[in-house]
């Protein structure tokens, strides 16, 4: 039974292999891709239910026990975070259907695509450290790829870029695993969190923790995030949006496991310097989406300022603080794949990228504008969208810790986000209309589909907060006690 | 053996620093040398027999870096090929091996 | 009990229906359609009345996420009741004067949609009784008026406007909303009603403050109060019947309505009594002040609006020390000055509402509302003069108008109030009547100035786009029915008092046991020696003087330095902001890809190496363990020279073997280590790599010398060192941590658990055999990676390739 846990993992990475041998068969390609997708959703709902009912999962491969041999682990944070990048990759996929050209689909990108959500779904999941280090090689070995196709002069510049800052990031990763195993000798994630919480985490394994934060600080985009804006805004839409919803917050749940897991004992240093960052974040990404007029670009800077506002979370570090950045998180991979799926468009459109160079697009495209409308009001806060809970969240446990500065920049964030947003909102979808019913493009009816369906799981993740509180707090829980996690794999059954 | 690390990373850092794209290269196939040397060191150093059962009967020396070692060799391999077509095509179509002239407006 | 919620509903299903309805009915009737949703809520909401009235509440709850505490709680009292009737009842009107407004070639489903939407929204704020559902429809408000405000989004006054107003409210919501997070801290519930029966728990605590202070925030940004009333004026691009509902009778009150609603909870605390009447005070002379100078008679109405619900905060202000006082026969008194200020809510609606119609009428038939080309209009159009007139002359406190009888008020409680000797009033206090003394000359002189400058004087037919004519009927009828309010209230004010106005009282002051007293009855003359009497003569003889002389000292508007105003500085504040972030983005965001690595390796300095010097960990056993042998040591030597060798080498060439002999170098290393099958991986590896590298950098151009700063080459070295020393010297650290034993004692076993021999082997290929085949599949990716690389060129000519 607990061998479902491997498959959002394995069962993507298979289909990507199968389908390099149908390349020219796309249609084939398509269906199987998509199929694959909703497999795993459901499959991964089906784990959802599963770990509510019967508590944390794992399973050890080839059936070494911890923390000798490897295992996956299934608690609800992790599931609930593969069910979310499931979705929405299905419906990036129904994007990508009908927009993103032959030239692309016949070099194998629903390959790399399945490779990249394996490798994520596998991040995930996996309670083996070095093995995370791997999940992460697989997922940024595809995502390389993916923002280098298609070859134009810009993507070529920026993959390069992109790729020579993660082998920097890979090899800090690998210094921090030298550290980690000569002091507590072990790989094992629930192991290492017993041996560090038994040595009472003195400074030398925060020193090795603070390795480990700037890794999936480089990941996550807090602070060290001027690789985004060049790196996601280059790649074909549906692959940005797939970006925007999935690189970052591996990133932050690294972080989030990391320091509630393994290194949550030193509290003043690591969490105070999570703060500082998140803070820091948040300004320098709401001083980027105020200056850029470029539609990619401010969603880019977008993601940054929505990375800051998870952490605070985890820099405050009380239960209901922790419980926002969850909820939050999962409001973000919808909301941002949105976000990402509309200026895509908007680009397709037009073909402009500027705000400046659009105008009036809700006349030509009433639904699409105020599918965007909705949007922006979710990722503002607004309830009853998927925003307001985990924002009301964050907030109240920075009450609860004092951090009002944290709460300040938490909150004013929320205006810059609607700034810049609106900005676009004005400038391009409201106004005199500038395409006339003859140039006007069609609007992809399959695309349509994937922006409605999107917006409805924000409306969703906002009207049904009580239902998804219940596998939140249920994460949060275990998050908070992580003697839940470490009792369920090291104790023998 | 320690120091050794130190210097190598120091080079290999002064080289990543560099604006020339070999240089860059290289300095990352360096710093992966260094990074590699630094987990073997993980495991204590020469504390013990090869870990081949039946050369000698221990006390071996710490296989499970050399596992991870073997590991991260590949995956950096698998890298830096990529990343050397990548940088090849970057040239041509770019026409600058120089990350001083590829900068690009954010607002392209 | 469903149906209160079905009140705050039906707006929303019917705003949600009008973009669909509209494709099968004529656009004649959707007008038609919406006014009769909102006039039946009214009627609805009228049958609460005797119930209110006799003291009964009426709460409903639906729960909604009951782990936060979060409900959908309706909760009908005398307040919401208030604004409900407002609410549907002024809406009725405006949909109903908006149905002859609007030309029927505008997207009009559009307009009602939103205008339903507001509704709702509005109504859910009265209704609501747990604090974060208000918040979620006190920000929908703010959407809603964003776009009525940008209904005509092809005009760029429009969009600014609205994105003014969307800014300023939504800034003002989300401090509010934090200010409701300490309220949640502190009481531990969300309710309003639970909040305030459990005041005297919050009132000590850390967080009463600043709670206040945020909420304050939200009330005085909806409201329009000084300095975030910029975006009223503004807002004055909507289409005339949103500027009369939203902009001056229901949005703008929210405000109100929310101070209102807390005063029990904040009243009595010194802070909240000097802001809400400090700064309604000034924003009711600022206002006024603006007003009179003003050509456009609607942007002249919103800075009336302004000064009017300061007067109306102000009283509210005043108001709020009866709870700090107390219970008793001495304090009931300062309790009127609460009483006044719903009643002028009221009256505003009514006399505001009217006013703005009659604007809008002006500006319909004439195409104009530039009062400079205006006047002279009373022969062509004496229905809607009366409008203006009664409308001006209730707003300045004439009589016989409602405006004189809360006006009157409002000058006896600021003189109530000054008599008072807490808070320090006894100092400053005497301001309070002064102040409001003296804006109400303004407020006379800018109603005459609606009156007079449209409607006397000379008739200037050619600067008119249309000869003037009287309206049709049917956009009379709404600013009519508020004239009827606006007389009717003068003569019968008590019947307000009984049955609207008492029921609030109760709601402002819960813990004041007997609400008859808090009613008082109110008269219109109050004999011929009080002082609130004189003040109005006096407000009435200074006032007509000013308007006469007004050329003579009109120039003092011009004196104010234009570029100090508060618009500009919003404006100058936003283009500052842009252009500063656009200026530090563009500085650290060089896409320069050395920068970024700067960044890495700084932060890693800093971060990792910064505690790690702080703290005291560092160990160094100068009895190294390792007793290297002489070939070891020519190994280290070697690895050094060519390491060293990288960054001298002049040549790709010299550069690849250098690199090569550090690989191989390696390689013996794993040998010295035993390490065989590294060994072995390393020797393969690096043969392949350095045939990749020569096949590679053939096609790169040989390294330049980089000619760089100094600084740039000292930075750089300063980098390498410090991040060398750092990883040296943590790893001489971790090194030395001695506290566990390795997990790998159980591969040692190998041969019994995995029937392998080489311990190595058998780790990759069954104890982490997983970790090994994701490794095959990042071959596989970049295998395949490289081969779209190579294959998927450019389209177009972007490529040098042959």
């Amino acid at each position: 039974m607990n061998n479902i846990i491997v498959l959002p993992l394995i069962i993507p990475i298979f289909t990507a292999v199968i389908l390099v041998f149908l390349r020219n068969y796309i249609v084939v390609q398509r269906m199987i891709t998509i199929t694959t997708m909703i497999a795993v959703s459901i499959i991964s709902f089906f784990l959802l239910e599963l770990v509510q009912r019967e508590g944390i999962i794992k399973l050890d491969f080839s059936g070494w026990k911890p923390p000798f041999g490897i295992l996956f682990v299934a608690d609800t944070f992790s599931v609930l975070m593969v069910l979310t990048s499931s979705i929405v990759t299905v419906f990036c996929l129904l994007y990508a259907f009908s927009t993103i050209g032959e030239r692309h689909e016949n070099m194998f990108i629903y390959s790399f695509v399945l490779l990249l959500v394996g490798g994520v779904n596998g991040s995930f999941l996996t309670g083996d450290i070095f093995n995370l280090f791997v999940c992460f090689e697989v997922m940024l070995m595809a995502s390389y790829v993916l923002v280098a196709l298609g070859g134009e002069k810009v993507q070529l510049r920026e993959s390069l870029k992109y790729v020579l800052i993660n082998v920097i990031g890979s090899s800090i990763f690998l210094i921090a695993l030298a550290y980690l195993y000569s002091t507590v000798k072990t790989l094992n994630m629930a192991h290492i969190a017993e041996r560090v919480a038994e040595a009472g985490q003195d400074p030398m394994l925060t020193t090795v923790a603070l390795v480990l934060f700037i890794v999936f600080s480089l990941k996550a985009g807090l602070v060290l995030f001027f690789w985004l804006p060049g790196s996601y805004v280059v790649p074909p839409t549906a692959v940005q949006a797939l970006f925007a919803a999935l690189l970052t917050k591996v990133g932050v749940y690294a972080l989030i496991r990391t320091f509630t897991l393994m290194f949550p004992h030193q509290p003043e240093v690591t969490h105070t310097i999570i703060g500082i960052f998140a803070g820091a974040t948040i300004i320098l990404g709401c001083m980027g989406a105020l200056a850029s007029r470029n539609v990619l670009t401010i969603a880019a800077y977008n993601i940054v300022i929505a990375v800051g506002f998870i952490l605070i979370g985890l820099a405050v570090g009380t239960e209901s603080a922790i419980a926002g950045s969850v909820y939050y998180l999962i409001h973000d991979m919808v909301a941002k794949a949105l976000l990402f799926l509309l200026v895509g468009m908007m680009v397709y459109l037009t073909g402009e990228k500027l705000i400046d160079h659009m105008s009036g697009l809700i006349r030509n495209y009433p639904l699409f504008g105020w599918i965007y409308f909705l949007t922006m009001l979710a990722l503002v806060g607004i309830p009853p969208l998927s925003g307001f809970v985990g924002k009301v969240l964050i907030g109240k446990g920075s009450i609860e810790a004092g951090s009002y500065v944290l709460l300040f920049l938490g909150f004013a964030s929320s205006l810059v986000v609607l700034f810049s947003l609106l900005k676009i909102f004005l400038s391009s979808f409201f106004g005199e209309t500038i395409i006339t019913n003859e140039d006007k493009k069609p609007l992809p009816i399959a695309s349509m589909a994937s922006f409605i369906a999107l917006a409805l799981c924000m409306i969703a993740i906002g009207l049904g907060a009580e239902q998804l509180l219940v596998y939140v707090q249920d994460a949060t829980n275990i998050l908070v006690n992580p003697s839940i996690y470490i009792d369920a794999i090291l104790s023998e059954s | 053996m320690i120091i050794l690390i130190g210097i190598l990373v120091s080079v290999a850092t002064y080289l990543i620093l560099s604006r020339n794209m070999i240089r860059i290269i290289i300095g990352t196939a360096v710093l992966s040398h260094a990074v590699n040397l630094l987990i073997m060191t993980s495991g204590g150093l020469k504390t013990g027999n090869v870990p081949l059962l039946g050369h000698g009967d221990g006390p071996f020396t710490d296989a499970l870096p050399q596992a991870l070692i073997l590991t991260a060799i590949v995956i950096s391999f698998a890298t830096t090929a990529f990343l050397l077509v990548l940088a090849y095509r970057t040239y041509k179509t770019n026409g600058s091996d120089d990350f001083n002239e590829l900068r690009g407006m954010s607002d392209e | 009990m469903t149906v209160d919620v079905a009140i705050i509903l039906t707006p929303f299903i019917f705003a949600a229906l009008t973009p669909v309805l509209y494709r099968f009915i004529s656009k004649k009737y959707i007008g038609w359609l919406v006014l009769s949703v909102s006039f039946i809520l009214f009627l609805f909401l009228t049958t609460y009345i005797p119930r209110i009235s006799d003291g009964e509440v009426v709460a409903f709850t639906h729960e909604w996420i009951p782990s936060l505490g979060i409900h959908f709680t309706t909760y009908l009292d005398g307040l919401s009741l208030i604004f409900s009737l407002l609410i549907t009842g002024v809406g009725s009107l405006v949909i109903l004067y908006s149905i002859f407004y609007l030309s029927r070639s505008e997207q009009l489903y559009h307009f009602y949609c939103y205008l339903l939407l507001f509704m709702g929204a509005m109504l859910g704020v009265v209704l609501s009784d747990n604090l974060m559902v208000l918040y979620g429809f006190w920000e929908l408000t703010s959407v809603s008026s964003f776009l009525l405000i940008a209904y005509w989004h092809h005009r760029k006054a429009s969009r600014a406007g609205a994105r003014k107003s969307m800014i300023i409210t939504v800034a003002g919501g989300i401090s509010m909303l934090a200010g409701f997070l300490m309220l949640y801290e502190m009481s531990k519930t969300l309710s309003i009603r639970e909040i305030i029966g459990n005041v005297e728990a919050i009132q000590e605590h850390a967080l009463f403050v600043p709670a206040l202070v945020l909420i304050l925030l939200g009330a005085f940004t909806k409201s329009a109060q000084f300095p975030f009333y910029i975006w009223l004026p503004d807002a004055m691009e909507a289409p005339t019947p949103v500027s009369a509902y939203l902009h001056s009778a229901t949005m703008v009150k929210a405000g109100i309505y929310l101070v209102a609603r807390l005063t029990p909870v904040f009243g009595g605390e010194a802070l909240w009594f000097w802001l809400v009447t400090g700064v309604g005070l000034f924003t009711l002379f600022w206002g006024s002040f603006n007003a009179v100078k003003q050509v456009d008679l609607k942007a002249l109405l919103a800075f009336s609006t302004v000064s009017q619900l300061g007067l109306i905060m102000s009283l509210l202000g005043m108001g709020s020390v009866a709870v700090y006082l107390g219970n008793s026969s001495e304090t009931i008194i300062y309790t009127q000055a609460a009483f006044a200020a719903i009643f002028h809510l009221i009256n505003h609606s009514t006399f505001k509402g009217a006013l703005f119609m009659m604007v809008g009428i002006i500006d319909h038939e004439l195409g104009t509302r530039d009062i400079r080309r205006l006047g002279g209009l009373m022969s062509f159009m004496p229905l809607t003069f009366t409008i203006a007139l009664i409308g001006s002359f209730s707003m300045a406190g004439l009589p016989p108008f409602n405006g004189f009888l809360s006006k009157e008020m409002f000058f006896a409680a600021t003189l109530h109030i000054q008599e008072l000797n807490i808070f320090s009033l006894d100092s400053i206090g005497f301001l309070i009547p002064i102040v409001a003394w003296i804006a109400s000359v303004f407020t006379f002189v800018y109603c005459l100035i609606i009156v007079g400058k449209t409607f006397f004087g000379k008739v200037q037919l050619h600067l008119l786009a249309k000869h003037p004519h009287e309206a049709p009927i049917g956009m009379l009828i709404s600013p009519y029915t508020l004239i009827v309010f606006v007389v009717g209230i003068f003569f019968f004010p008590n019947l307000l008092g009984h049955y609207i106005l008492r029921p609030a009282m109760a709601s402002i002051y819960p813990t004041f046991p007997t609400t008859q007293e808090l009613t008082p009855h109110i008269h219109a003359w109050h004999g011929i020696f009080s002082p609130e009497l004189w003040m109005t003569i006096f407000v009435i003889v200074v006032g007509i003087l000013l308007y006469r002389l007004l050329k003579r000292w009109k120039p003092i508007y011009r004196a104010l330095p234009q570029n100090l105003s508060l618009n500009s500085l919003f404006n100058n504040g936003i283009s500052f902001s842009e252009s500063f972030s656009n200026r530090v983005t563009g500085r650290y965001m060089t896409g320069n890809l050395t920068d970024y690595f700067v960044y890495i390796f700084l932060a890693f300095l800093m971060i990792v190496g910064g505690y790690f010097l702080q703290t005291d960990i560092f160990s160094w056993s100068p009895v190294d363990r390792e007793s290297l042998e002489v070939f070891e040591i020519i190994l280290v030597l070697i690895m050094i020279a060519s390491s060293v060798g990288i960054l001298f080498a002049k040549s790709r060439i010299t550069t690849v073997f250098l690199s090569s002999v550090l690989g191989y170098s390696v390689a013996f290393f794993f040998i010295v280590f035993r390490a065989p099958d590294l060994a072995l991986t390393q020797l393969v590896v690096e043969s392949v790599s350095t045939v990749l590298y020569l096949i590679c950098f053939r096609h790169l151009p040989e390294i330049r010398k980089e000619i760089q700063p100094k600084w740039i080459k000292m930075r750089n070295i300063f980098i390498s060192l410090a991040v060398g020393a750092t990883v040296t010297l943590v790893g001489f650290a971790a090194l030395n941590y001695e506290k566990f034993i390795t997990i790998s004692y159980f591969f040692n076993d190998s041969y019994e658990l995995a029937g392998g021999k080489n311990i190595v082997n058998t780790i990759l290929g069954d104890f982490r055999a997983f970790d090994t085949m994701l490794e095959v599949v990042v071959l596989f990716i970049a295998g395949l990676g490289v081969y779209t690389l190579i294959k998927l060129k450019a389209k177009g000519g972007g490529t040098n390739e042959n």
